[in-house]
């Protein structure tokens, strides 16, 4: 049969893992659509169908649209910033130095920590009476009094960010050396018997090339950090007055906190609807480097 | 490709098994019991109950689950939703009524007899009861009080600790003086608005009125969120406290960085074992008029769809024995909930919990309200704004008022 009709491989290949990708993937979303469409008790007991009463109440709730903004905020800021540290990060590794290994060993080693550790360490080193990061600040001379970081969101917010910068450096830098590692090193030369700059190899030769993995990055990124919940969960449960909410960490409280599972369901169909957008955004940006390529 | 997938494929088959067979287990006498995590001595505690259980009744054993206070709801509410709820374990009593309406637990009337009844202490006992019938009996109970440093509070010109609020700014102005923290303030994480509660209540204001409606925007509650800001605004608090959670207050307390705190009798345990040389007097809830303390009982229930359920009230009639209770109680510093402690020389002789229980004819409890954890978002959000700065207290307080009542469903 597969003689007969072989443009059936490829699907009969695809199709375990397809069909276990859909097994896992559609029970819990149609128990999560289920869930959303109902009054549901605090323990997951489904009530009264209350078609789209979830969605306006939480659409109706200032909270979530101050919580949507800074997630935006939040993605945006985390991953431009990642992008920004991990490129030179990546340019400098990918020369070659003496140390080099113990340099690469050093930009990956965060990724090894656990985010949830990684944060509570931050708590720890955050703390105003004695924290290490006032210790070090003040031993430099940049503060005089101790600053109380995590006491309001306009502190505690852009240090969660850099937070995020930091654990998503080492994963971004590891695709980019894997991107610099398949630039061959000829053209460099050829450029550099031009007599182009070091600005002008970077600029007509690097970053184009680096195009594609500065495009995944990108969208990976912007998936994990979205979805990341630890750093701010773990610094300021969405506090102080609720100044640091993300949508996951509101989902988290909506539906721990408050135990209104219904409303928490449609927030997390609403971050669904927002990842699937970007996610589809990626496909066809894949898509079209390769025709491209 | 296919090998991974076969090599997955087996050990889901091998997990599979693994589940049935614990699921098994759980017929015969297996009977889960989810604790929380009060202290270091919680875990050994109830392992030794379990054990000691186990010895004198084979055929049952007791599995004991370790939960952190802040994940227990969220534990529960997965294993409830999961369909596989433990059989016994350990809640806030304030949850109940959440549990109940859902008939998730077991009424504890149909187990239990007269006698066992009358081993607790009918204030204790009460807040597990909803119209009249048991669900959950009081595994532990504090209530609240103040903790002040003899030593700063004397020089301050308080030697017994301040009595009314305005001791209390008065003492701190004293101790800013001298380039102290007066007064620790909660301001993060749970219970930041019973921190407020302490006030309003002293103040002879209610969190909820008679009619079920949001009642701590009064003047009672302006009165106390002014005085908090007065103290925030002067300085007269550590510094920050929105970045101070319950733990972070207490811990400064025994560090001598804060002068006065308000927290439960377990300190009095925390401060033997890790500041023995802090010269601390206790008092009750600094007065506006009203005395009162915050009274507070965890419950333990039993599960309805529990398979096991006359081993698990087994096991509760145990450790709601003397020897056991007084052992639980005397290691987490707590307040004695059944009469047999209450009489131990352990607790008759002991000044520093006195305090605690002479107070309990004025104690508040959580009233057993659907909506209760709204009206506390509420009010911490309120009350977070006004330390900040970003809200006056009049207003923070009439907005949360309204949010309060839309989540009491008034």
């Amino acid at each position: 049969m597969l003689r007969r009709y072989p443009s059936l491989v490829p699907w009969l290949l695809i199709a375990p893992g397809f069909l276990l990708a859909a097994l896992i993937i559609t029970y819990p979303f149609i128990d999560i659509v289920k869930v959303s469409l109902h009054d549901v008790s605090r323990f997951g007991q489904l009530r009264d169908f209350n078609a789209t009463g979830n969605f306006s109440r939480v659409f109706a709730d200032p909270l979530f649209w101050q919580a949507l903004v800074r997630t935006m905020w939040w993605t945006v800021l985390v991953v431009g910033g990642t992008m920004l540290v991990s490129l030179p990060t990546a340019l400098i590794l990918n020369e070659n130095f003496i140390g080099r290994g113990v340099a690469r060993t050093i930009v990956m080693l965060p990724w090894s920590v656990s985010l949830t550790m990684t944060a509570v360490v931050w708590r720890w080193a955050l703390n105003g009476e004695f924290g290490m990061f006032n210790a070090t600040l003040q031993s430099l001379g940049l503060i005089d009094t101790p600053i109380v970081w995590l006491a309001s969101a306009d502190t505690a917010f852009p240090m969660q960010v850099i937070i995020g910068i930091l654990v998503s450096v080492p994963f971004t830098t590891t695709i980019f050396l894997g991107g610099l590692s398949s630039v061959p090193g000829d053209i460099y030369e050829a450029a550099k018997l031009d007599g182009a700059t070091s600005f002008q190899q970077f600029r007509t030769l690097t970053l184009p090339l680096m195009k594609p993995f500065i495009t995944m990055a990108t969208v990976l990124n912007v998936i994990y950090v979205f979805n990341s919940f630890p750093i701010i969960w773990v610094l300021t449960q969405g506090g102080p007055a609720d100044g640091t909410h993300i949508l996951v960490t509101y989902l988290y409280h909506l539906a721990f906190r408050l135990g209104k599972l219904g409303e928490a369901a449609a927030v997390s169909l609403v971050m669904l609807a927002i990842l699937l957008a970007f996610t589809m955004l990626y496909v066809r940006l894949v898509s079209r480097d390769e025709e491209e390529a | 490709m296919f090998k991974r997938l076969r090599i997955g494929t087996t050990s889901a088959l091998v997990l599979g098994a693994s589940v049935l067979g614990l699921a098994t287990a759980a017929e015969a006498g297996n009977v889960r019991v989810k604790v929380t995590f009060y202290s270091a001595a919680t875990e050994p505690y109830f392992k030794k109950m379990a054990e000691e259980f186990n010895k004198k009744n084979p055929g049952t054993t007791i599995t004991i689950e370790m939960v952190n206070w802040d994940d227990m709801r969220q534990k529960l509410t997965t294993d409830l939703t999961g369909g596989s709820p433990p059989d016994i374990s350990i809640i806030g009593t304030r949850w109940l009524v959440d549990f109940v309406a859902d008939n998730q637990v077991e009424n504890l009337d149909e187990h239990m007899d007269a006698a066992f009844k009358d081993r607790f202490i009918g204030t204790f006992l009460s807040p597990g009861q909803i119209q009249g019938k048991t669900y959950g009996l009081p595994i532990a109970a504090s209530a609240r009080a103040l903790y002040y440093n003899k030593e700063q509070l004397t020089k301050a010109g308080f030697p017994d600790g301040p009595k009314t609020w305005d001791d209390v700014i008065a003492a701190s102005k004293k101790m800013k003086e001298a380039g102290q923290a007066g007064f620790g303030l909660q301001g993060k994480e749970i219970e930041t608005e019973v921190y407020f509660y302490y006030g309003l209540w002293s103040n002879g204001g209610d969190v909820i009125g008679k009619d079920g409606k949001a009642a701590f925007n009064s003047p009672a509650g302006v009165k106390a969120l002014t005085t908090y800001k007065t103290l925030v605004d002067g300085g007269l608090t550590q510094a920050g406290p929105t970045s101070h959670s319950r733990e972070d207050v207490q811990n400064i307390f025994k560090q001598g960085r804060v002068g006065m705190v308000i927290t439960a009798p377990f300190l009095i345990n925390q401060i033997k074992k890790e500041a023995p040389n802090l010269q601390y007097g206790i008092t009750s809830i600094p007065s506006g008029g009203t005395t009162t303390t915050y009274g507070v009982t965890d419950s333990i229930v039993m599960f309805k769809d529990s398979k096991v359920k006359k081993e698990a009230w087994a096991f509760l009639d145990y450790i709601f024995t003397k020897d056991p209770r007084i052992e639980f109680t005397k290691g987490e510093g707590f307040l004695p909930t059944t009469k047999a402690e209450a009489a131990d020389p352990y607790f008759t002789g002991n000044k520093e919990l006195q305090t605690f229980v002479d107070m309990l004819p004025n104690a508040k409890f959580a009233p057993l309200v659907a909506g209760w954890d709204d009206v506390s978002t509420a009010v911490t959000r309120a009350v977070q704004s006004v330390y900040l700065g970003q809200a006056k207290p009049e207003d923070a307080l009439k907005t949360a008022e309204a949010e309060a009542n839309k989540g009491l469903g008034k």
